[in-house]
This record gives C-alpha cells, sequence and structure tokens, in this order.
C-alpha cells in the first residue's frame, strides 16, 4: 500500500532570488504510513511549519515533490483542492481563525466549503465538538465569549469537522497551561483511537512526542536529522542535546544514572517505562 | 504574495548616506526635490541626472531595488509622456496623424517631465532606503517641534506614526496567516464573481480586525506600564548631533543648487 504522504527531495526558499532569500527546507523525503501517529520536532525555525504546509498544497515546492496516496499534489487545480480537505492543517494559535457568529457556524466553516449538506454538516460539527468536549451550549456562544483554552479547542474542531484522512496540528499546546495541555494532548489521542486516522504532531515538547507518537521526525537546521520509531530516535539522546533539542525528562535522569555508574538503559522515555526500568535494576541489585 | 508590498523600505547598509543624521537627510531630499523643479533646460536637468546618480552611488543601493521603486510609477510615467507629446502647443510640427500632430517641443517636454519624475522617485525612494522608520518619524518630530507653538502635539503625531509603521509588517504577517489558516479549512479566495470574491474576504478580515484591537490594547498596556504618559518632557534615549559629514551633503545640495541657478541663467530655458 502506498504511503499516505510521500515527500521527494522537497526543498522550498522563502524570498526566493530578493535579497532575504531564506532556505527553510532542503531535501526532505519522507514517507508516513496510513494510521501512524508522527511527532515533528525541531528547534524554532528548523522548518517544522514550512514542511507541514507544504501537505496539503498550502506551499508550493521550490523542487522536489509531494505525494498523496500516490499522487503527485500540484498535478491540477482539483488535486490541490482535495488536498486541502484530505490533509486537515491546523496552526499554530488556531483560535485567531475563528470568525463566525457562533461556534456552531464557526465548526461549520470547514464543511461548508467541502460542499457538503446540512445535516451532514450538522452531524459533523456535532462530532468534532464532541471530540473536544464541547456541550452544545457552548456551541450556540460567539467563539470570542469562550476562554482561551476553549477557543483553542473550537479552532480544532473546526479542522477535525472535515473527516481529513490526515490532521496535521502545529504546536497545538502552545502557550496553554498545564491544564488545557494534558487536555488538548488527551483529546488528540482520543481522537486517533476513535478515528484511526493519521496523525501529525508538531512540537517542541519532547515529553508530549514521546507520551503520543509512534515515530519521531527531527528537522534540524532545515534537514531531517532522524527519522524512525519514537524509542529508536530518543535513544540518540546525546545527538539531539547536540542540535540544542531536549530528551524527555524521564530520558535524562537515565542518562544521569548511567553517567553515574549504575547499569540501566537510557532509551527510557516515558514514566512507565521508567518505572519498570527502575524495578528490573532493583531487583538486579538487591534479589 | 502580499509579502510583496514594501512601504518606506528600509535597507540595512553603512554607506555614508545611511549614517547622515536623518534631520538633515529630511530637509536635503526637501531641498532636492524643489531643485528638480527649478531646472529649465536640460544643462541644469543634466546636472540634475548627474547629482542623483551620485548619490545613488554613494548609498551603495543596489540598482535592481531603484528600478523596483520605480515599477508602481512606470503607468504614470508612460501617461504623462504621452499627454506631454500630444498636448503641447507650438514648437515645430514633426510629423502629425489625425488631429494630433507631434512638435519638437512636446518630445522635450515629455522627456523633460519623465526625467523629473524619475529623479524625484529616486531621491526619495533613497531618503527611505537608508533610513529606518523610526529615525525617520524621530526626525519628522524635532522637525516639526516648533508647531508647538501653535498647540500641535508634535510627539504624540510622531508616536502615531511611530507605531503605525512598527505594524505595517506586523499585520502582513498576520494577514497570511489568517489567509493560510482559511485557505485550509477550504476557503476559496480566488474563484468567483465580485460578490462571491468580497464574502470570502469576511472570515479573513474579522480576524485581523479582532487581532489589531488585541495587539493595541497589549501595546497601550505595556506602554502604560513603563508610565508612557504622553509626549510632554520626555527626554531621548539617542541624541541627533550634527557631524561633520552632514554639513558635507548640505554642502554638496547648496552646489547643486547653485549650479542649477547657473545653468539656467547661463543658457536658454527650454520651457
Ligand atoms: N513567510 C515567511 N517568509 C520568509 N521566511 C519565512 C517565512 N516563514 C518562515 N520563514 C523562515 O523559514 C525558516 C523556517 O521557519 P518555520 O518553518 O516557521 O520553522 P519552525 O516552524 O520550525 O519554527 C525560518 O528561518 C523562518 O525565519
Ligand atoms: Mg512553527
Amino acid at each position: 500500500m502506498a504511503p499516505v504522504i510521500k515527500t521527494v527531495n522537497l526543498t522550498h526558499l522563502y524570498g526566493e532570488k530578493t535579497l532575504f532569500e531564506v532556505t527553510a527546507i532542503i531535501n526532505v523525503s519522507i514517507e508516513i504510513e496510513k494510521g501512524e501517529f508522527v511527532g515533528i520536532i525541531g528547534h524554532t525555525g528548523s522548518g517544522k511549519s514550512t514542511l507541514i504546509q507544504h501537505f496539503n498544497g498550502l506551499l508550493k515546492p521550490n523542487s522536489g515533490k509531494v505525494l498523496l496516496d500516490g499522487k503527485d499534489i500540484w498535478e491540477s487545480r482539483e488535486s490541490v483542492r482535495s488536498a486541502r480537505f484530505k490533509v486537515g492543517l491546523c496552526f499554530q494559535y488556531p483560535e485567531y481563525q475563528l470568525f463566525e457568529e457562533t461556534v456552531y457556524k464557526d465548526i461549520a466553516f470547514g464543511p461548508k466549503n467541502m460542499g457538503l449538506g446540512d445535516d451532514e454538516i450538522n452531524t459533523r460539527v456535532r462530532r468534532a465538538a464532541g471530540y473536544v468536549g464541547l456541550s452544545g451550549e457552548q456551541l450556540e456562544k460567539s467563539p470570542f465569549d469562550l476562554s482561551g483554552g476553549e477557543k483553542r479547542r473550537a479552532a480544532i474542531a473546526g479542522v477535525m469537522a472535515m473527516e481529513p484522512e490526515v490532521l496535521v496540528l502545529d504546536e497545538p499546546t502552545a502557550g496553554l497551561d498545564p491544564r488545557g495541555r494534558d487536555t488538548v494532548l488527551g483529546l488528540i489521542k482520543e481522537y486517533r483511537e476513535q478515528t484511526g486516522s493519521t496523525v501529525i504532531l508538531v512540537s517542541h515538547s519532547m515529553d508530549d512526542v514521546a507520551r503520543l507518537a509512534s515515530k519521531a521526525l527531527v528537522l534540524n537546521k532545515s534537514e531531517v536529522a532522524m527519522f524512525g520509531p519514537v524509542d529508536e530516535v530518543f535513544s540518540h539522546g546525546r545527538e539531539l542535546m547536540k542540535m540544542g533539542l531536549n530528551v524527555p525528562e524521564v530520558t535524562r535522569i537515565f542518562m544521569g544514572l548511567r553517567d553515574r555508574g549504575l547499569p540501566v538503559s537510557t532509551s527510557v522515555y516515558t514514566c512507565e517505562q521508567g518505572r519498570r526500568e527502575l524495578l528490573r535494576l532493583s531487583g538486579e541489585v538487591s534479589p | 504574495m502580499i509579502r510583496d508590498i514594501t512601504i518606506g523600505q528600509y535597507l540595512p547598509g553603512n554607506s555614508v548616506l545611511h549614517r547622515l543624521d536623518a534631520r538633515m537627510k529630511a530637509v536635503l531630499t526637501f531641498f532636492f526635490i524643489i531643485v528638480i523643479f527649478l531646472c529649465k533646460n536640460f544643462w541644469s536637468l543634466g546636472l540634475m541626472i548627474a547629482f542623483t546618480l551620485l548619490f545613488t552611488a554613494i548609498s551603495k543601493v543596489p540598482l535592481r531595488m531603484m528600478l523596483k521603486s520605480l515599477k508602481p510609477i512606470f503607468v504614470i510615467l508612460i501617461f504623462t509622456a504621452v499627454l506631454n507629446i500630444f498636448y503641447t502647443d507650438g514648437g515645430r510640427e514633426l510629423f502629425g496623424f489625425w488631429k494630433l500632430s507631434v512638435t519638437d517641443k512636446g518630445l522635450y517636454t515629455a522627456g523633460f517631465m519623465v526625467i523629473r519624475i524619475i529623479c524625484l522617485i529616486t531621491g526619495s525612494s533613497l531618503l527611505t532606503y537608508t533610513t529606518t522608520p523610526t529615525l525617520l518619524t524621530d526626525a519628522i518630530e524635532r522637525l516639526l517641534s516648533p508647531l508647538k507653538v501653535f498647540k500641535i502635539q508634535v510627539n504624540t503625531l510622531a508616536m502615531m506614526m511611530t507605531l503605525a509603521l512598527r505594524f505595517i509588517p506586523t499585520l502582513i504577517e498576520e494577514t497570511d496567516r489568517i489567509m493560510n489558516a482559511q485557505k485550509a479549512r477550504g476557503a476559496d479566495l480566488e474563484s468567483g464573481g465580485f460578490i462571491k470574491r468580497a464574502k470570502a474576504l469576511i472570515p479573513i478580515l474579522i480576524p485581523l480586525f479582532v487581532s489589531a484591537f488585541r495587539r493595541a490594547y497589549e501595546l497601550a498596556f505595556a506602554m502604560e506600564c513603563r508610565c508612557y504618559r504622553g509626549g510632554e518632557g520626555r527626554t531621548r534615549m539617542k541624541q541627533m548631533k550634527l557631524k561633520a559629514r552632514d554639513l558635507g551633503a548640505a554642502f554638496l545640495v547648496a552646489a547643486l543648487f547653485c549650479g542649477v541657478f547657473f545653468l539656467n541663467y547661463r543658457f536658454k530655458a527650454l520651457i
């Protein structure tokens, strides 16, 4: 089966042939399979946002290709438009895109643009509101009357309501308090379990990626530095730290233990794994 | 696309023109523009062109950027040229067709006008290319400060101008972002008739206004927190002092002034 998203030598420059030319991504060739949960991590300015805007045809590559289900996005006008709906992209700080009179209408904006019937729109809006935990009462409010976290969830629902094959979220937890962060991450996880769709999560929190994703893509200075299963990527802790990225806090603890001479594995990246590793160790040390 | 809009754009650099006192630059640009309209024949106009080229060379602004600043007025240039060619009375007829006739005087006038406009745009672009918007408003504020006697709040006006200039790039960036976010939800901005397109702007304009107001409130709040309470009695972090190079520049422009007067007087006026 063809991968859902495949890029071939994707390169993008901003302001090409001007004094202000910036290379945002160079030669990115990756394949994302159906149903995978990919975390994209990298320093600010490493090209994460640029890369994901190629997945739904918002940006046109300067060279290279983007294939959706094996077909080039830029083949025709129609293929670009269908890419917009196949790949749902939720930008960073998506609450700034809210504009309608009611939350309901705002969530319905995407499905309406798809040309769906009223009944279908209604089911989709209610379903999306369910994923993000907005009540029927909140749907009738003005989006500007919601709290910060609720606004964020309403905006995410606006993308989910298009029921895209691939859901891409650009730093969905940026600027939220810890509780808001947990809520958003939880609902993304739930959404994926319920719909089984492919999810791509851009984040600079390694802990979030470690907790949720099955694969991790590391971007460094516009290039792909690593791409593989999460445990494999986090086992290269020192290289990640050299790129100025933090490894998950648990991993750092275990790297510290290892440095102090304890025979622990350093490919521990969630608390649960850490607990098991410690139990294994204590069993070893004092039987 | 929307990022291509460039208003009062500054090109970072370290030429003598960049380092000139902004007040002096503003005043000299003003005189430079006056001189352009004092030229009466091709000799003085030639001197004008020579000085324009000289200043461009000193500024080290790439010729490409200079041409770019002329691009928006290309239509105006053509229009001016055509009008002058056909609607100038008198002179020797070179050729004619239908009711129109082209005279030597018409051609001269057209050429004159086009060159004047080019010099005008080049001169004023040099000012904005080599002066940051902040310095420029600062300079304008100081130059206008005598107006205080008429109870005009020059500092407030200057602060408003500085803030407006400061937020142009921010708002352009914001527009770009919102447009992308709505496009990702399938908004179609490119097709349909006038009404459909105007309607398609609503999802972009509303968030844009909301965010502009939010930014304005935040900024006002931040300014108040740092004890801003209008311009009265504020001192400056950066003092502006005239240096030798500023006098040199003034001298150059004065020389241009005298040269143009001399050439106007020495040779016959064309128009
Ligand atoms: N619209 C733009 N115009 C010009 N340069 C841009 C634009 N967007 C991003 N860049 C530049 O491209 C590079 C990659 O940016 P981005 O993809 O936003 O990185 P990230 O999302 O990883 O922080 C940065 O150097 C940034 O300054
Ligand atoms: Mg980003």
